[in-house]
């Protein structure tokens, strides 16, 4: 397990009075991963599934996950487990607008990945219209042990976050251009997330879905 | 009579049987036409009795029928659209109901696109939010509903998805 969290566990020294010596960015990391507080945006049917998940039976608190925040102000992680209509949306919008970074989202079940069964007028057709996702949970809704996959790879991928290192050691040399850009770090720590675009952008302007929904133009759609 | 007339055997001037007489005299001072009832021939036709009234005697048929044939529930109030019906493509309707006999009347009335009808919601508070669902899903305008705004979709939502040429499926484009 040649991860930073195993780099930082090697101990110096003697067990009695010994210390450790790690990285800013693996202690983060570390801490950050074993505490991943969701807010759970339970929307319809899979919400009860992710409450399973939550219960005792398949505890999702063995990963440190079980302090479920209705605060998007203490929450890392947007938990999207159901149907986003589109007038919920600018509510899904606003509350991860306002999760401090850095922040997570796993859409949960066919319908907030892709709209699932509701193909029609009221239903985004994926959450990813509307904000990045980290993950996607097939299943309809999907099982409490796919959920807890997610989460586990979740953790990984937190585990693998090079934000601090990059942050910290690409100091700008005048005429130099650093190896990566703030702005274009692969994890978290990216500044203000912003939604991501309209649907329509997000569908190109020539497809077949572009008249679609566009309003009432009748002579155009018939 | 010219607007109501019709190509279909659906309506006629003939009252169908069980309709009661305190409704029948309610509205006798409006052009209706009728159709459903227990004995209607048509497979289509409901058995409930219907009565197509003018666009413009909407609420005072209505009314009448309330205050004279004791119809006092608004049991539903909604629109169908008829996408190639001209001019009046959408059909809206309401189903009234006695309490004290149980018996039902469908109300209906023509309206064309870009026409409004008057609110029932001087009648019946009930309307409030049902007429403004038909405004959400049709685009039909209510004259004095107090507060017609989009009760479903989101504000800025753009068309109204009930009508027949809306799109059945594909991605919303918020218009900004
Ligand atoms: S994916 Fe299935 S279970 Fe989950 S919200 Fe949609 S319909 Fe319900």
């Amino acid at each position: 397990m040649a991860t930073q969290t195993a780099d930082m566990l090697e101990a110096t020294g003697s067990s009695e009075g010994s210390f450790l010596l790690s990285s800013v960015q693996a202690m983060a990391n570390w801490s950050r991963k074993n505490s991943v507080w969701p807010l759970p945006l339970g929307l319809s049917c899979c919400g009860i599934e992710f409450m399973a998940t939550a219960m005792s039976r398949y505890d999702m608190a063995r990963f440190g996950m079980e302090v479920a925040r209705f605060s998007p102000r203490q929450a890392d992680l947007l938990l999207v487990a159901g149907t986003l209509t589109y007038k919920m949306a600018h509510v899904m919008t606003r509350l991860y607008d306002q999760m401090a970074e850095p922040k997570w989202v796993i859409a949960m079940g066919a319908c907030a990945s892709s709209g699932g069964m509701f193909r029609s007028y009221p239903v985004v057709q994926g959450i990813d219209e509307f904000v990045p996702v980290d993950f996607y949970i097939p299943g309809c809704p999907p099982r409490p042990d796919a959920v807890l996959t997610c989460l586990i790879e979740l953790q990984k991928k937190i585990d693998k976050d090079r934000s601090y290192r990059l942050s910290f050691s690409a100091e700008k040399v005048e005429g130099q251009t650093p190896l990566v850009e703030q702005t274009q770090l692969p994890g978290r720590g990216e500044g203000p997330a912003v939604a991501m675009a309209t649907a329509g952008e997000h569908f190109g302007e020539d497809g077949p879905q572009k008249r679609a929904f566009r309003g009432i133009k009748p002579e155009e759609v018939r | 009579m010219d607007t109501l007339k019709t190509s279909s055997m659906r309506y006629s001037d003939e009252v169908p049987e069980g309709v009661a007489p305190e409704i029948v005299s309610a509205l006798a001072g409006f052009a209706v036409q009728w159709s459903g009832g227990a004995g209607a021939p048509h497979p289509h036709q409901d058995r409930y009795p219907g009565v197509l009234v003018k666009r413009e005697d909407w609420l005072p048929a209505i009314s009448a029928l309330r205050d004279g044939a004791g119809l006092i529930w608004l049991v539903d109030h909604t629109a169908v659209d008829y996408p190639a019906r001209r001019p009046a493509r959408f059909t809206v309707v309401c189903i009234l109901m006695n309490m004290a006999t149980q018996a039902r009347l469908i109300v209906k009335s023509r309206v064309a696109e870009g026409e409004s009808i008057a609110s029932l919601t001087g009648l019946w508070h009930a309307a409030n939010w049902a007429e403004r669902e038909t405004f959400d899903m049709f685009g039909i305008a209510f004259e004095g509903h107090p507060d017609l705004t989009r009760i479903f979709m989101p504000e800025d939502y753009d068309g109204f998805p009930m009508r027949r040429d809306f799109p059945l499926q594909g991605h919303l484009r918020f218009q900004d």
